[in-house]
Protein backbone atom coordinates (compact mmCIF):
# COMPACT_ATOMS: atom_id res chain seq x y z
CA UNK A 1 0.00 0.00 0.00
CA UNK A 2 2.58 2.52 0.65
CA UNK A 3 5.91 3.02 -1.11
CA UNK A 4 8.37 5.26 -0.86
CA UNK A 5 9.74 7.71 -3.51
CA UNK A 6 13.08 6.45 -4.59
CA UNK A 7 14.87 10.11 -4.71
CA UNK A 8 17.59 8.73 -2.50
CA UNK A 9 20.94 10.78 -2.95
CA UNK A 10 24.30 10.20 -1.94
CA UNK A 11 26.37 7.33 -0.92
CA UNK A 12 23.42 4.69 -2.09
CA UNK A 13 23.39 6.20 -5.63
CA UNK A 14 25.07 5.10 -9.15
CA UNK A 15 25.49 1.53 -7.94
CA UNK A 16 25.89 0.26 -11.80
CA UNK A 17 28.47 3.12 -11.86
CA UNK A 18 30.56 2.37 -8.97
CA UNK A 19 29.84 -1.47 -10.09
CA UNK A 20 31.79 -0.81 -13.03
CA UNK A 21 34.92 1.43 -11.46
CA UNK A 22 35.24 -1.65 -9.30
CA UNK A 23 35.66 -3.96 -12.39
CA UNK A 24 38.05 -1.94 -13.86
CA UNK A 25 39.72 -2.12 -10.50
CA UNK A 26 39.42 -5.49 -10.50
CA UNK A 27 41.17 -5.28 -14.43
CA UNK A 28 44.39 -2.95 -12.57
CA UNK A 29 42.82 0.24 -12.96
CA UNK A 30 44.06 2.20 -9.88
CA UNK A 31 42.29 5.24 -11.10
CA UNK A 32 39.12 3.81 -10.78
CA UNK A 33 40.12 3.09 -7.35
CA UNK A 34 40.82 6.55 -6.51
CA UNK A 35 37.58 7.73 -7.91
CA UNK A 36 35.49 5.19 -5.68
CA UNK A 37 37.87 6.45 -2.88
CA UNK A 38 37.15 9.83 -3.69
CA UNK A 39 33.15 9.37 -4.06
CA UNK A 40 32.97 6.91 -0.94
CA UNK A 41 35.45 8.21 1.56
CA UNK A 42 33.59 11.09 3.32
CA UNK A 43 30.39 9.42 3.82
CA UNK A 44 32.01 6.18 4.71
CA UNK A 45 33.51 7.94 7.75
CA UNK A 46 31.25 9.94 8.77
CA UNK A 47 28.92 7.08 8.99
CA UNK A 48 31.82 5.02 11.05
CA UNK A 49 32.26 8.16 13.25
CA UNK A 50 28.91 8.62 14.82
CA UNK A 51 28.95 4.55 15.03
CA UNK A 52 32.30 4.75 17.72
CA UNK A 53 32.20 8.43 17.92
CA UNK A 54 35.88 8.74 17.49
CA UNK A 55 37.40 10.32 14.83
CA UNK A 56 41.30 8.84 14.63
CA UNK A 57 39.30 5.27 15.01
CA UNK A 58 36.61 6.24 12.24
CA UNK A 59 39.51 7.11 10.17
CA UNK A 60 41.18 3.83 10.51
CA UNK A 61 38.53 1.76 10.32
CA UNK A 62 37.31 3.45 7.27
CA UNK A 63 40.74 2.83 5.94
CA UNK A 64 40.49 -0.48 6.67
CA UNK A 65 37.41 -1.08 4.83
CA UNK A 66 38.61 0.36 1.30
CA UNK A 67 42.12 -1.81 2.25
CA UNK A 68 40.30 -5.03 2.14
CA UNK A 69 38.16 -3.81 -1.04
CA UNK A 70 41.35 -2.68 -2.67
CA UNK A 71 43.20 -6.59 -1.59
CA UNK A 72 40.47 -8.37 -2.28
CA UNK A 73 39.43 -6.82 -5.84
CA UNK A 74 41.03 -9.77 -8.12
CA UNK A 75 37.90 -11.87 -6.91
CA UNK A 76 34.89 -9.14 -7.03
CA UNK A 77 31.68 -9.77 -8.58
CA UNK A 78 29.25 -7.13 -8.99
CA UNK A 79 26.50 -9.15 -7.04
CA UNK A 80 25.10 -6.77 -5.22
CA UNK A 81 25.67 -2.71 -4.89
CA UNK A 82 29.25 -1.43 -4.28
CA UNK A 83 27.71 0.42 -0.98
CA UNK A 84 26.18 -2.66 0.33
CA UNK A 85 29.09 -4.36 0.12
CA UNK A 86 31.37 -1.19 1.88
CA UNK A 87 29.00 -0.45 4.54
CA UNK A 88 28.63 -4.47 5.40
CA UNK A 89 32.31 -4.45 5.74
CA UNK A 90 32.02 -1.60 7.53
CA UNK A 91 29.41 -2.18 10.02
CA UNK A 92 30.91 -5.68 10.86
CA UNK A 93 34.46 -3.24 11.82
CA UNK A 94 32.27 -1.27 13.79
CA UNK A 95 30.55 -3.05 15.82
CA UNK A 96 33.93 -5.56 16.30
CA UNK A 97 35.50 -2.32 17.39
CA UNK A 98 32.82 -0.95 19.44
CA UNK A 99 32.36 -4.80 20.95
CA UNK A 100 36.11 -5.05 22.19
CA UNK A 101 36.27 -0.92 23.30
CA UNK A 102 33.00 -2.09 25.52
CA UNK A 103 35.54 -4.40 27.55
CA UNK A 104 38.30 -2.26 27.58
CA UNK A 105 38.15 1.39 27.91
CA UNK A 106 36.97 2.89 30.95
CA UNK A 107 33.83 5.67 30.89
CA UNK A 108 36.04 8.08 32.36
CA UNK A 109 37.80 8.15 29.21
CA UNK A 110 34.82 7.67 27.32
CA UNK A 111 33.75 10.89 28.84
CA UNK A 112 36.66 12.76 28.45
CA UNK A 113 36.98 12.14 24.61
CA UNK A 114 33.16 12.99 23.93
CA UNK A 115 34.12 16.32 26.17
CA UNK A 116 37.17 17.54 23.21
CA UNK A 117 35.92 15.87 20.64
CA UNK A 118 33.21 18.29 20.17
CA UNK A 119 32.97 19.64 16.06
CA UNK A 120 33.29 23.47 15.87
CA UNK A 121 30.31 24.64 14.15
CA UNK A 122 28.96 28.14 13.35
CA UNK A 123 25.80 30.00 13.22
CA UNK A 124 25.56 31.15 9.52
CA UNK A 125 23.92 34.53 10.29
CA UNK A 126 25.80 35.87 13.03
CA UNK A 127 28.56 34.64 15.67
CA UNK A 128 27.29 32.60 18.46
CA UNK A 129 27.39 33.73 21.97
CA UNK A 130 29.31 32.01 24.76
CA UNK A 131 25.77 31.20 25.91
CA UNK A 132 24.41 29.96 22.43
CA UNK A 133 27.66 27.60 21.93
CA UNK A 134 27.00 26.01 25.21
CA UNK A 135 23.71 25.63 24.40
CA UNK A 136 24.62 23.92 21.09
CA UNK A 137 27.01 21.70 22.61
CA UNK A 138 24.60 20.22 24.85
CA UNK A 139 22.33 19.57 22.95
CA UNK A 140 24.57 17.97 20.15
CA UNK A 141 25.71 15.57 23.33
CA UNK A 142 22.30 14.52 24.17
CA UNK A 143 21.80 14.14 20.64
CA UNK A 144 25.26 11.64 20.27
CA UNK A 145 24.23 10.17 23.92
CA UNK A 146 21.15 9.18 22.70
CA UNK A 147 22.39 7.54 19.42
CA UNK A 148 25.11 5.61 21.65
CA UNK A 149 22.74 4.15 23.92
CA UNK A 150 20.98 2.55 21.02
CA UNK A 151 21.77 -1.51 20.64
CA UNK A 152 24.54 -1.28 17.97
CA UNK A 153 21.83 -2.82 15.36
CA UNK A 154 19.23 0.09 15.56
CA UNK A 155 21.86 2.63 15.70
CA UNK A 156 23.17 1.66 12.30
CA UNK A 157 20.10 1.20 10.87
CA UNK A 158 19.35 4.53 11.95
CA UNK A 159 22.37 6.21 11.10
CA UNK A 160 22.10 4.49 7.67
CA UNK A 161 18.17 5.38 7.20
CA UNK A 162 19.10 9.22 8.96
CA UNK A 163 22.31 9.92 7.21
CA UNK A 164 23.10 7.90 4.05
CA UNK A 165 19.45 7.89 2.88
CA UNK A 166 19.42 4.17 2.27
CA UNK A 167 16.24 2.37 0.93
CA UNK A 168 15.12 -0.19 3.32
CA UNK A 169 15.63 -2.91 1.25
CA UNK A 170 19.69 -1.69 1.25
CA UNK A 171 19.67 -1.39 5.15
CA UNK A 172 18.30 -5.00 5.14
CA UNK A 173 21.14 -5.86 2.97
CA UNK A 174 23.85 -4.63 4.68
CA UNK A 175 22.62 -5.85 8.00
CA UNK A 176 21.73 -9.02 6.59
CA UNK A 177 18.11 -9.16 7.69
CA UNK A 178 14.46 -8.49 6.04
CA UNK A 179 13.35 -5.15 5.56
CA UNK A 180 10.28 -5.80 7.79
CA UNK A 181 13.41 -6.63 10.50
CA UNK A 182 14.66 -3.56 9.60
CA UNK A 183 11.50 -1.29 9.59
CA UNK A 184 10.71 -3.01 13.19
CA UNK A 185 14.73 -1.43 13.75
CA UNK A 186 14.03 1.82 13.06
CA UNK A 187 10.38 1.97 14.65
CA UNK A 188 11.69 1.13 17.73
CA UNK A 189 15.24 2.87 17.37
CA UNK A 190 13.03 6.24 16.82
CA UNK A 191 10.76 5.18 19.26
CA UNK A 192 13.92 5.69 21.76
CA UNK A 193 15.21 8.78 20.29
CA UNK A 194 11.65 10.19 20.29
CA UNK A 195 11.32 9.67 24.27
CA UNK A 196 14.54 11.15 24.54
CA UNK A 197 15.47 14.05 21.74
CA UNK A 198 11.92 15.42 21.10
CA UNK A 199 12.04 17.79 24.11
CA UNK A 200 14.79 19.35 22.03
CA UNK A 201 12.96 21.11 19.39
CA UNK A 202 9.99 21.83 21.33
CA UNK A 203 11.84 23.43 24.44
CA UNK A 204 13.48 26.21 22.53
CA UNK A 205 14.70 26.99 18.93
CA UNK A 206 18.24 25.64 18.02
CA UNK A 207 21.17 27.55 16.49
CA UNK A 208 22.25 24.97 14.36
CA UNK A 209 23.91 26.30 11.31
CA UNK A 210 22.61 23.82 9.24
CA UNK A 211 19.06 25.34 8.39
CA UNK A 212 16.82 22.57 9.23
CA UNK A 213 13.03 22.35 8.11
CA UNK A 214 12.91 18.80 9.86
CA UNK A 215 10.23 17.93 7.22
CA UNK A 216 12.21 18.33 4.06
CA UNK A 217 15.81 17.86 3.58
CA UNK B 1 -6.88 4.82 4.56
CA UNK B 2 -5.79 2.52 7.43
CA UNK B 3 -4.20 3.97 10.23
CA UNK B 4 -0.21 3.32 9.12
CA UNK B 5 0.18 2.71 13.57
CA UNK B 6 -2.14 -0.23 13.26
CA UNK B 7 0.45 -2.55 11.17
CA UNK B 8 4.26 -2.53 12.08
CA UNK B 9 5.20 -2.89 8.45
CA UNK B 10 3.31 0.16 7.75
CA UNK B 11 4.94 2.62 10.03
CA UNK B 12 7.80 3.72 7.95
CA UNK B 13 5.47 5.69 6.32
CA UNK B 14 5.47 7.93 8.88
CA UNK B 15 9.24 7.85 9.11
CA UNK B 16 9.44 8.83 5.27
CA UNK B 17 7.41 11.33 5.56
CA UNK B 18 9.07 13.27 8.37
CA UNK B 19 11.70 12.71 6.58
CA UNK B 20 10.51 14.32 3.11
CA UNK B 21 10.75 11.00 0.82
CA UNK B 22 7.34 10.29 0.30
CA UNK B 23 5.88 11.03 -3.10
CA UNK B 24 3.22 13.84 -3.66
CA UNK B 25 0.30 11.58 -3.62
CA UNK B 26 1.12 9.56 -0.63
CA UNK B 27 2.08 12.97 1.52
CA UNK B 28 -1.96 14.04 0.33
CA UNK B 29 -3.24 10.76 1.82
CA UNK B 30 -1.45 10.64 5.20
CA UNK B 31 -1.84 14.37 5.54
CA UNK B 32 -5.61 13.56 5.27
CA UNK B 33 -5.57 10.78 7.55
CA UNK B 34 -3.90 12.60 10.13
CA UNK B 35 -6.54 15.28 10.29
CA UNK B 36 -8.78 12.87 11.77
CA UNK B 37 -6.03 10.51 13.44
CA UNK B 38 -4.84 11.86 16.53
CA UNK B 39 -2.00 8.88 16.94
CA UNK B 40 -0.39 9.86 13.48
CA UNK B 41 -0.64 13.41 13.84
CA UNK B 42 0.90 13.28 17.19
CA UNK B 43 3.62 10.84 15.55
CA UNK B 44 4.68 12.98 12.92
CA UNK B 45 5.20 16.35 15.10
CA UNK B 46 7.59 14.11 17.67
CA UNK B 47 9.40 12.53 14.47
CA UNK B 48 10.00 15.47 12.67
CA UNK B 49 11.54 17.26 16.08
CA UNK B 50 13.83 13.75 16.49
CA UNK B 51 15.06 14.20 12.82
CA UNK B 52 15.49 17.86 12.74
CA UNK B 53 17.61 17.65 16.43
CA UNK B 54 19.49 14.58 14.51
CA UNK B 55 20.53 17.25 11.72
CA UNK B 56 22.42 19.19 14.01
CA UNK B 57 24.92 16.67 14.57
CA UNK B 58 27.76 17.07 11.51
CA UNK B 59 30.37 14.83 11.76
CA UNK B 60 33.68 16.90 11.88
CA UNK B 61 35.79 16.80 8.35
CA UNK B 62 37.90 13.86 7.17
CA UNK B 63 41.78 14.16 7.80
CA UNK B 64 43.65 15.55 4.97
CA UNK B 65 46.34 12.62 4.76
CA UNK B 66 43.30 9.98 4.73
CA UNK B 67 44.26 8.59 1.40
CA UNK B 68 48.50 9.19 1.79
CA UNK B 69 48.12 6.88 5.03
CA UNK B 70 45.53 4.59 3.11
CA UNK B 71 47.66 4.12 0.26
CA UNK B 72 50.47 3.68 2.28
CA UNK B 73 48.94 0.72 4.19
CA UNK B 74 47.99 -0.64 0.77
CA UNK B 75 51.82 -0.26 -0.33
CA UNK B 76 52.62 -2.02 3.03
CA UNK B 77 49.90 -4.54 2.66
CA UNK B 78 51.41 -5.84 -0.74
CA UNK B 79 55.16 -6.13 0.57
CA UNK B 80 53.41 -7.45 4.13
CA UNK B 81 55.12 -10.93 5.25
CA UNK B 82 53.32 -13.60 6.06
CA UNK B 83 54.11 -12.77 10.04
CA UNK B 84 52.42 -9.17 9.28
CA UNK B 85 49.34 -10.50 7.74
CA UNK B 86 48.98 -12.59 10.28
CA UNK B 87 49.26 -9.72 13.03
CA UNK B 88 46.58 -7.57 10.91
CA UNK B 89 43.97 -10.79 10.39
CA UNK B 90 44.13 -11.11 14.05
CA UNK B 91 43.96 -7.28 14.68
CA UNK B 92 40.57 -7.02 12.87
CA UNK B 93 39.08 -9.37 15.07
CA UNK B 94 38.92 -12.42 12.44
CA UNK B 95 39.45 -14.76 15.33
CA UNK B 96 37.14 -17.81 13.52
CA UNK B 97 39.90 -17.98 10.78
CA UNK B 98 42.25 -19.21 13.49
CA UNK B 99 41.03 -22.63 13.61
CA UNK B 100 41.53 -23.79 9.94
CA UNK B 101 44.97 -21.74 9.80
CA UNK B 102 46.31 -23.62 12.47
CA UNK B 103 44.87 -26.74 11.15
CA UNK B 104 46.58 -25.75 8.07
CA UNK B 105 49.97 -25.00 9.75
CA UNK B 106 49.62 -28.02 11.54
CA UNK B 107 49.08 -30.11 7.65
CA UNK B 108 51.71 -28.06 6.65
CA UNK B 109 54.22 -29.09 9.52
CA UNK B 110 52.94 -32.64 9.71
CA UNK B 111 53.57 -33.09 5.96
CA UNK B 112 57.01 -31.31 6.62
CA UNK B 113 57.98 -33.95 9.56
CA UNK B 114 56.40 -36.76 8.00
CA UNK B 115 58.44 -35.82 4.54
CA UNK B 116 61.60 -35.41 6.21
CA UNK B 117 62.05 -38.84 8.68
CA UNK B 118 64.14 -40.95 7.87
CA UNK B 119 66.06 -39.42 4.75
CA UNK B 120 68.99 -36.76 6.45
CA UNK B 121 68.56 -35.19 3.71
CA UNK B 122 67.05 -31.47 3.41
CA UNK B 123 64.40 -30.95 0.73
CA UNK B 124 64.74 -28.77 -2.05
CA UNK B 125 64.12 -25.27 -1.22
CA UNK B 126 65.58 -25.79 2.36
CA UNK B 127 67.14 -22.21 3.79
CA UNK B 128 70.62 -22.85 4.70
CA UNK B 129 70.37 -22.68 9.00
CA UNK B 130 66.32 -21.42 8.93
CA UNK B 131 64.86 -24.59 8.85
CA UNK B 132 61.82 -23.21 6.96
CA UNK B 133 61.66 -24.21 3.45
CA UNK B 134 60.38 -21.48 1.18
CA UNK B 135 57.56 -23.83 -0.01
CA UNK B 136 56.63 -23.46 3.50
CA UNK B 137 56.35 -19.94 3.64
CA UNK B 138 54.53 -19.95 0.57
CA UNK B 139 52.03 -22.25 1.81
CA UNK B 140 51.47 -19.95 4.68
CA UNK B 141 51.27 -17.09 2.93
CA UNK B 142 48.88 -18.57 0.46
CA UNK B 143 46.86 -19.87 3.15
CA UNK B 144 46.34 -16.62 4.87
CA UNK B 145 45.62 -15.40 1.25
CA UNK B 146 42.87 -17.64 0.71
CA UNK B 147 41.64 -16.90 4.47
CA UNK B 148 41.33 -13.10 3.31
CA UNK B 149 39.11 -14.38 0.24
CA UNK B 150 37.27 -16.65 2.40
CA UNK B 151 36.29 -13.77 4.77
CA UNK B 152 35.41 -11.62 1.73
CA UNK B 153 33.21 -14.47 0.47
CA UNK B 154 31.22 -13.65 3.23
CA UNK B 155 30.63 -10.46 2.29
CA UNK B 156 30.22 -10.83 -1.71
CA UNK B 157 27.88 -14.32 -1.40
CA UNK B 158 25.59 -12.61 1.31
CA UNK B 159 25.65 -9.60 -1.22
CA UNK B 160 24.10 -11.90 -3.90
CA UNK B 161 21.02 -11.88 -1.05
CA UNK B 162 21.29 -8.38 -1.40
CA UNK B 163 21.97 -7.73 -4.90
CA UNK B 164 18.27 -9.67 -4.90
CA UNK B 165 17.02 -7.78 -2.41
CA UNK B 166 18.09 -4.67 -4.38
CA UNK B 167 15.99 -5.31 -7.27
CA UNK B 168 13.39 -5.90 -5.33
CA UNK B 169 10.55 -3.16 -6.32
CA UNK B 170 9.72 -0.96 -3.39
ZN1 LIG C 1 -3.36 7.11 12.10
Amino acid sequence: MWQRVNNVVGAATSPDLDAQLMLRVRDGDEESFRVLLDKHRNSLVHFVYRMVQDQPVSEELAQEVFLRIYKTRASYEPTAKFTTWMFRIATHLALNWLRDEKNARSEARLDEDRGGDLPAREVPDRKPTVEQRMVYNARLQEIRDAIAQLPEKQRAAVLMHKYEEMEYSQIAAVLECSESAVKSLLFRAYETLRSRLAHMVTGAPMISGSGVSGAKR
Amino acid sequence: MNCPLLAEDTTDVLLDYSAGRLDAKRTAMLETHMLSCVRCAAFRAEQTEVWAALELWEPEPVSMGFNRSLWQKIEESASASWYRKLVDALRFGAWKPVFPLAAAVFVVAAGFVFDHQGTGTPAPGILNGSGVSMNEVDQVEKTLDDLQLLRQFDAVSAGVTSGQTDSVPM
